[in-house]
């Protein structure tokens, strides 16, 4: 147990809608820290698609950020680089929003799961 | 390592075996990822009525990102974290409180008096974190099945090939 308590907890990010981070921030993830780098991106429909890709690629090689949560609408928008992104850790998980529900034909992860099922593979 | 000498004496049956077991349990695991995320879904959405109704209350701009902090601001850690626990080589994370000073109460950006509706939201998004680090431990299942399944069908393609 002391081992546990030693080890500094990881941070958890978010990418997304006003709503999706006000309410995350909300529950206590966010952080600014000495270096005045918050751990939350807000996108709304001005955002460039570069700019929520440099945000995504620096919170990845952040090495005290564990999981980045990110809307999957954002995500479709930078999809290259979520699925050039094959390490465990930082996990990225794709959340719904208020207004796009859940896609899970969509989903990085699922997708390349769904891929390893080939019949052609399967068969003896 | 030891794994890796277990799959060596197999024979191609067993091995088939082994991959339709594997196969099934990473079919479950993708339903539960699903049910999680469908879990935070009806969270967010509850939330949100409940930040939209604090807006209703205290007005457009006094729940939005404006309130957030910004670059500008003083640093502050974060009240909620997580960390990460290696049980039999895979890799789980879990929530932790950070009980250090430099934790702030994030509803005191939206004001001293907030309503009730959004110490609902908060509590509700706090949840939510719940199911976000359960669906990224089942997230990092499936991937660790994903090496699985490719190492033992390398494993069958070169017995077929010898």
């Amino acid at each position: 147990m002391a081992l546990h308590a030693a080890v500094k907890g990881k941070l958890i990010s978010v990418i997304g809608d006003e709503d999706t981070c006000v309410g995350f921030l909300l529950g206590g993830i966010g952080e600014i820290n000495k270096n005045r780098h918050p751990n939350f991106m807000v996108v709304d429909k001005n955002t460039p698609v570069s700019e929520i890709e440099e945000c995504f690629k620096r919170f990845v090689k952040r090495d005290d950020i564990d999981i980045i949560l990110i809307n999957q609408n954002v995500a479709e928008l930078v999809r290259h680089v979520i699925d050039a992104h094959t390490a465990p850790v930082p996990s990225v998980l794709e959340i719904p929003s208020k207004d796009h529900p859940y896609d899970a034909s969509k989903d990085s992860i699922l997708r390349r799961a769904k891929g390893m099922f080939n019949p052609e593979d399967l068969v003896r | 390592m030891a794994g890796q000498k277990d799959v060596a004496v197999v024979n191609e049956v067993e091995a088939h075996e082994l991959l339709d077991k594997i196969i099934i349990r990473q079919l479950h695991l993708m339903e539960d990822k699903m049910r999680c995320e469908l879990n935070i879904e009806s969270s967010i959405n509850n939330a949100c009525i409940h930040l939209a109704k604090s807006r209703y209350i205290m007005g457009q701009s006094s729940v939005s990102t404006t309130r957030l902090p910004t670059e500008s601001s003083p640093d502050f850690a974060a009240s909620t974290q997580c960390e990460t626990i290696e049980e039999d080589g895979i890799k789980q994370f879990s929530l932790v409180e950070n009980n250090s000073e430099d934790t702030v109460n994030p509803l005191r950006w939206f004001g001293v008096l907030v309503p009730q509706n959004l110490h609902k939201a908060q509590s509700i998004f706090q949840n939510a974190l719940n199911y976000v680090v359960e669906c990224a431990n089942v997230q990092l299942q499936i991937q660790e099945n994903m090496k699985n399944i490719q190492a033992i069908k390398n494993y069958i393609n070169s017995l077929n090939s010898s």
